[in-house]
């Protein structure tokens, strides 16, 4: 080292020496400044080459010789490769980007990336000084770009073109992201990784979140207007969380559905029935009544119901009925069936609802299926029997009963909401009261409005006389038959009418099932 | 001893400074040749005054001064080098190095596969972060030029060229039967001969051996491997094995279920 003295600018000279042989490889590693590394503060670090893209170059195939294995199939391959040009690039584990793990477990995590180009015109190198003041030049064998890998979880496409969506909808964030864990953790934590980091990061996740998190979801199930879609997911979650997957979005949706419609439909219904009931003679309405009470008396729980729905097959009958009642007309009363009969009675009210459902639905003459799930609760199996007596009910529960009443409004559309629907209502769910909404059911008005009969039926006293000969029904089942819908007339009419052609007919009265048949012989 | 992964943060903690310096590549070549402890030259640092920048410059050695391969040193590499230096900017350079216990320096990442030829874990340490860029240019002398023609001459010559041959090429004529071809054929199926059905039990045996080591066989390899006629070897095989042709492996014979017996197969039955 020579120091040449000058007046105001001192020069220093250094040896420079390159060292031949030594087994370190240099090289260099790059942060990006916004990051604002500070390679001081670390503790501890950990990095190694991420292999992962290995099993992509397919270096080690599926095993080799035993199992599965074919006779010279590398060959194959090669010479396929060949003949079709592929060239795969090889695995070069030089090549292959570093992960560093600062600060242990909890802290940062890097991804370091060889950047290219590097070494082809210019070469780097690193000039250190030694103790002995020369310095020391070693060559860059490589140039990685390190940068910081996330540890929340990052959205996918969709759920994030579904988050923007739902933007300007959403205010409360933390019940969201609260969901959102909890449905993690429902799931059984796919990525065990990310829920312990967002654990780590959120404090709430302790605290007794099961709690919070049953609580919010009982407040979500309560605001359906505030984020369909979280509830959509609750849903989800809950329905993935059951086994039976249906019951749970049956349970959901009617609990729903109970909820949003007994409030508005309930109290109307009430006081149509009544008037109603005045309108007509008292022998009439006691069989009416009668129901009313009954099935007011038999709530059951739509489970059960559908449960019952399920057991019991009345196949045969149902579709003989069934298809009577098609060729007449849309939706028909189920047959009277004591609860005695549990599989009967059960199925009564609950067949009604399904027929009505079904023939709303598929606007045709065709035979509904019994299993067809169109929807309604009880539409999986049909239960639609013509005319036969009104049912004394059994089982009504009240999804079925507010799915019936559903499928009778959406038929009736020009009418006060109220009357007809409870006209209707009797005749095929006598007793409906509360008008159980099934989830299932209530699609169904708006596509019940269209069907049209394909007999045009007039209140004719001919045709009411068809209808006597032919089977013996009571005045529910008759009214029925004349849907004002059809017939153009309104509730009152189509009762003040019947009543009429009743009386000049004169038929010859019979009680079947505790109700009061018409029915004529000629 | 240091675990696998585990860097060695002596160099941060220390802040050790180094300089980041690109150098051209001729001169690295040169550098390469130095013998000895490796010294290739001078560094002058000249710091004019308290505010003036330092002057950086490196002088190469004589030594180092001649080509390869240019015999008559009509053009020689330039010695004097002034530095020029700039800031790291925001980015922040670290040093690391990789030092590998064994041998082989380029696949001792193969360790971590597990084939680790002898090459034990990889040394990982960091050496210090960089302070100082700087760039190595070659001062502006007549040499240089010289050098750098000569360097642009022999990149532009083209890697492929045509040339014409002086004598037309006559040893590709395409005949009728490829005499070699058709002398080598009939050599073989003399030496061969026809292929004997050797007993069943025998064909057999040679079957299962082929079949304990791969699965799935081509007609036409058993039939190399058994040397046996195509019609006994597909009778013999009707016994022992089925014929595939759905699926994955299309057209391939395996054995019947009974007799396989293989690892890692779902279903292992008994042979």
């Amino acid at each position: 080292m020579t120091s040449l003295g000058g007046s105001s600018s001192s020069t220093t000279e250094y040896t420079v020496r390159v060292p031949k042989n030594t087994s370190k490889r240099y090289n260099i590693m790059a942060f990006n400044a916004g990051d604002r590394v500070n390679c001081s503060t670390w503790t501890q670090a950990r990095m190694e080459r991420d292999m992962s893209a290995r099993r992509i170059y397919g270096d080690d195939e599926s095993a080799e010789g035993a199992g599965g294995s074919e006779f010279g199939k590398k060959q194959r391959d090669e010479a396929r490769r060949r003949k079709y040009g592929i060239i795969t690039k090889e695995f070069k584990a030089e090549d292959q980007p570093w992960i560093l793990k600062v600060n242990g477990k909890g802290g940062k995590r890097f991804k370091g990336l060889r950047k290219g180009g590097v070494t082809e015109n210019a070469s780097y190198y690193i000039f250190t000084q030694c103790p002995d003041g020369a310095f020391e030049a070693f060559p860059v064998n490589g140039w990685y770009n390190f940068t910081p890998q996330a540890k929340h979880r990052t959205l996918t496409a969709e759920e994030a073109e579904e988050e923007w969506g739902r933007r300007n909808k959403v205010v409360n964030h933390f019940s969201i992201m609260l969901q959102k864990r909890f449905r993690e953790q429902e799931r059984g934590g796919d990525d065990e990784d990310e829920s312990e980091k967002t654990g780590k990061k959120k404090k709430n996740i302790g605290r007794g979140g099961e709690l919070h998190i049953t609580d919010l979801e009982d407040d979500l199930m309560m605001s359906s207007d505030n984020s369909d879609s979280s509830m959509g997911e609750d849903a989800d979650g809950k329905s993935k969380a059951k086994k039976n997957v249906g019951k749970g979005k049956k349970k959901k949706r009617k609990s729903n559905d109970k909820e949003a419609v007994e409030e508005s439909d309930d109290g109307d219904y009430e006081g149509l029935e009544v008037d109603y009931m005045s309108d007509e003679s008292s022998s009439d309405e006691e069989p009416e009544k009668g129901k009313p009470s009954k099935t007011e008396e038999h709530l059951k729980g739509i489970d059960e119901a559908s449960e019952s729905e399920e057991e019991s097959e009345e196949e045969k009958p149902n579709e003989e009925e069934a298809k009577e009642e098609e060729e007449e007309e849309e939706g028909k009363k189920t047959p009277v069936q004591t609860e005695k009969k549990k599989k009967k009675g059960k199925t009564g009210l609950i067949k009604q609802i399904r027929t009505w459902a079904k023939l709303c639905v598929c606007k045709k003459r065709t035979p509904p299926k019994r299993p067809s799930g169109r929807g309604s609760a009880g539409s999986s199996k049909t239960g639609s029997r013509p005319g036969t007596p009104s049912i004394d009910s059994a089982t009504t529960s009240n999804t079925l009963r507010a799915a019936a009443s559903k499928l009778e409004q959406g038929k009736r559309q020009n009418q006060g909401p109220t009357e007809s629907p409870a006209a209707k209502r009797l005749k095929m769910d006598p007793s409906s009261q509360s008008p159980a909404p099934s989830g299932k059911s209530t699609p169904q008005p708006p596509s019940g409005k269209s069907t049209p009969s394909s007999s045009d039926v007039q209140l004719t006293e001919e045709a009411v006389r068809r209808y006597l000969i032919r089977k013996p029904m009571t005045t529910k089942d008759l009214l029925k038959k004349f849907q004002t819908k059809r017939t153009g007339l309104s509730s009152e009419q189509t009762v003040n009418v019947l009543a009429q052609i009743l009386k000049r007919l004169n038929p010859e009265r019979k009680i079947i099932n505790d109700k009061m048949h018409f029915y004529l012989t000629e | 001893m240091s675990e696998r992964g585990e860097m060695d943060l002596t160099g941060a903690k220390q802040n050790t400074g180094v300089w980041l310096v690109k150098v051209p590549k001729y001169l690295s070549q040169q550098w390469a040749k130095a013998s000895g402890r490796g010294e290739v030259g001078k560094l002058r640092i000249c710091k004019k005054g308290n505010l003036g920048k330092p002057e950086v410059s490196f002088t190469l050695n004589e030594e180092l001064t001649e080509i390869e391969g240019m015999k008559n040193k009509s053009v020689s590499v330039p010695r004097d080098h002034p530095f020029t230096m700039q800031s790291v900017g925001g980015q922040m350079l670290t040093v690391f190095t990789e030092n590998s216990s064994g041998q082989s320096e380029e696949r001792s990442d193969c360790s971590s596969s597990g084939s680790g030829a002898g090459a034990g874990p990889d040394k990982l340490a960091l050496e210090g972060v960089v302070v100082q860029r700087a760039e190595c240019r070659p001062a502006a002398s007549e040499n240089y030029m010289k050098l750098k023609k000569l360097q642009i001459e022999e990149s532009t010559k083209p890697s492929r060229l045509a040339v014409q041959l002086e004598k037309a090429v006559t040893s590709n004529y395409k005949p009728v039967a490829n005499h070699e071809y058709n002398r080598e054929y009939e050599r073989r199926k003399k030496e061969e001969g026809k292929r004997a059905r050797v007993d069943t039990q025998l064909v057999l045996d040679m079957l299962f051996s082929a079949f304990e080591k791969h699965q799935y066989y081509n007609i036409k390899d058993l039939v190399d491997i058994t040397k046996q006629p195509v019609k006994h070897l597909k009778e013999t095989l009707n016994d022992i094995g089925i014929y595939n042709l759905k699926g994955k492996h299309k057209n391939t014979w395996e054995l019947k279920p009974e007799y396989r017996h293989y690892q890692g197969e779902e279903k292992t039955e008994d042979s």
